[in-house]
């Protein structure tokens, strides 16, 4: 053990120069907001991708099906039988998953002029410009033709920020504001929301407010992220339907420490996992990755499965045998199958940290070893249990 | 006057002339149109047999003026052969759905040669004082 914290003193006085350096260089980036250099649309919605990002969210029932400050939250209360609460229990799933899907992360629209037709002689037929909507029923927002008469007599397409303006005026959507709120604004405003760590408030209103490919859904969320990487308050986010985007971003801007510094003090090993095979998707390193992450999927359930086991574990009738296995694996914390998976993830993760690609490697090690330390206390007292209550330690 | 539906509840004969032509809703000094299909010979406040859209001829905050068509049934309306009263096909010429009609680009002309007027005027009046 001493050698090993030797070993760990030295390393820190090596690091200590390059980490400095590292710093400095970050002070200069993070006033600057990052931004998508090309379209990240079919990364994203690569169903690779998306399956890591669902994995990552994680299903919290509980954070998913909170009490939300909204008119309606009241509850109802029902008599059924077991199979009726079974079936129950998949439709839960069902909208939790709904409730988590993300938003999508594509490239900035730009606005191109478009014009329909010029006609000189209708110079000055008016002193003002007309904006034409089209209120066809049955279209969708996106469909919706608006087109513009110039003073001039230029008849063009209207401007993105004018389509959304006419849209919202004619067929308003729930929750949009016509005028811009002043929180996304003002900086002043944002700012007093992201100090207060009210990420999801603001993240929510962001997504209802604007279009994903709008610059400002871009920019605000930019800077939304790089606070919360600066706060370090990832649990705030995680099974909610920012999650996805979040990691996604940092993935993409090469700045995934924290949150895997952050995954791996909860222990969420698999979804550290998860996170480096996604950043290594996205930039193309050469690391065998694929294998890893089939590994542990077959060694643990997916999220939706996982809760669904956990619903489903309050309705069971346990065995006897059954029972003492269960409440050693409660009391711990994990199951055999688990440890396995941990063992798997920590040499990933450990390979990550030892590559270049890993940016605050001192933090991430010390986090590695006191994981690695907790989880052979918790293997001992597993198999210590297990061998008192009289089963054979596998 | 209680609002009826876009739909209309207004009775028509099969093959009575139809208009499609704005109708003066808002309040004093302050205009506002909705533009409506119904039979030609009543009076604009008579129950419409539709509303296809409206106008409002007040600049907004960022100068302009705003319309909505419904342009599915104004085509399927002047498909069926409805008339249109002249403001009306002036803005629907206007926003490219029909030919520009043609007392458009005449004021359009008038105004030009309006601002023409005023810009000799002007610049005679500067000439006079210089002198």
């Amino acid at each position: 053990m001493s050698f090993l914290r030797y070993l760990r003193k030295i390393n820190t006085q090596l690091q200590l120069p390059t980490r400095l350096e590292r710093q400095f260089s970050n002070a200069g980036t993070k006033s600057a907001i990052l931004q998508y250099e090309k379209d990240p649309q079919p990364q994203f919605t690569d169903t690779e991708t998306q399956r890591l990002l669902q994995s990552m969210t994680q299903m919290q029932l509980d954070k998913v099906f909170r009490k939300r400050t909204v008119p309606d939250n009241d509850n109802e209360i029902k008599f059924m039988t077991t199979e009726q609460l079974e079936n129950e229990f998949v439709k839960m799933i069902e909208k939790a998953k709904h409730q988590l899907q993300m938003p999508p992360v594509v490239k900035v629209k730009q606005d191109t002029e478009r014009i329909i037709s010029k006609d000189p002689a209708l110079k000055d037929f008016q002193n003002t410009k007309f904006v034409f909507t089209d209120i066809t029923y049955g279209l969708r927002q996106s469909d919706r033709k608006v087109v513009v008469r110039d003073v001039d007599g230029t008849l063009s397409y209207a401007p993105l920020e004018t389509q959304k303006r006419m849209n919202q005026l004619y067929f308003p959507l729930k929750g949009r504001t016509f005028h811009t709120p002043r929180m996304f604004s003002e900086q002043e405003y944002l700012q007093r929301c992201l100090d207060d760590h009210k990420y999801e408030f603001v993240l929510d209103r962001l997504t209802v407010q604007y279009e994903p490919y709008e610059l400002d859904f871009h920019q605000i969320s930019a800077q939304v992220f790089q606070h919360l990487n600066e706060s370090k308050e990832f649990d705030q986010l995680r099974s909610t339907r920012h999650f996805g985007p979040m990691a996604f971003f940092y993935a993409w801007h090469h700045c995934i420490d924290d949150l895997l510094y952050d995954m791996i003090r909860r222990d969420y090993l698999q979804n550290a996992v998860e996170l480096i095979a996604l950043s290594y998707k996205l930039h193309n390193v050469p690391v065998e990755f694929r294998k890893t992450i089939s590994e542990l999927d077959a060694l643990q359930p997916t999220p939706e499965k996982r809760a669904l086991n956990q619903l489903l574990s309050s309705l069971k009738s346990k065995e006897e045998h059954e029972g003492i296995q269960q409440e050693i694996q409660t009391a711990i914390g994990k199951a055999e199958s688990d440890f396995a998976a941990d063992e798997i993830s920590l040499k990933f993760i450990e390979a990550y940290i030892a590559s270049e690609h890993a940016l605050k490697k001192v933090q991430l090690e010390l986090a590695v070893q006191t994981l690695k330390e907790i989880n052979l206390e918790k293997l001992q007292l597993y198999h210590g249990l297990k061998k008192a209550h009289g089963m054979h330690a596998s | 006057m209680s609002l009826s539906p876009a739909s209309g509840i207004g009775r028509f004969y099969k093959h009575s002339a139809k208009i499609i032509r704005f109708v003066r809703l808002g309040c004093t000094n302050r205009p506002f149109y909705h533009i409506v299909v119904m039979e030609r010979r009543k009076n604009q406040h008579q129950p419409v047999i539709e509303q296809v859209g409206t106008y409002d001829p007040l600049p907004n905050e960022h100068n302009e003026r705003l319309v909505a068509l419904n342009t599915e049934r104004i085509r399927y309306w002047l498909g069926k052969g409805a008339h249109m009263s002249t403001p009306a096909a002036e803005l629907l010429g206007i926003s490219g759905i029909l030919p520009i009609h043609p007392r458009t680009y005449m004021t359009a002309w008038r105004n030009r040669q309006a601002a023409n007027a005023d810009q000799q005027r002007q610049e005679n009046a500067e000439g006079v004082a210089t002198q």
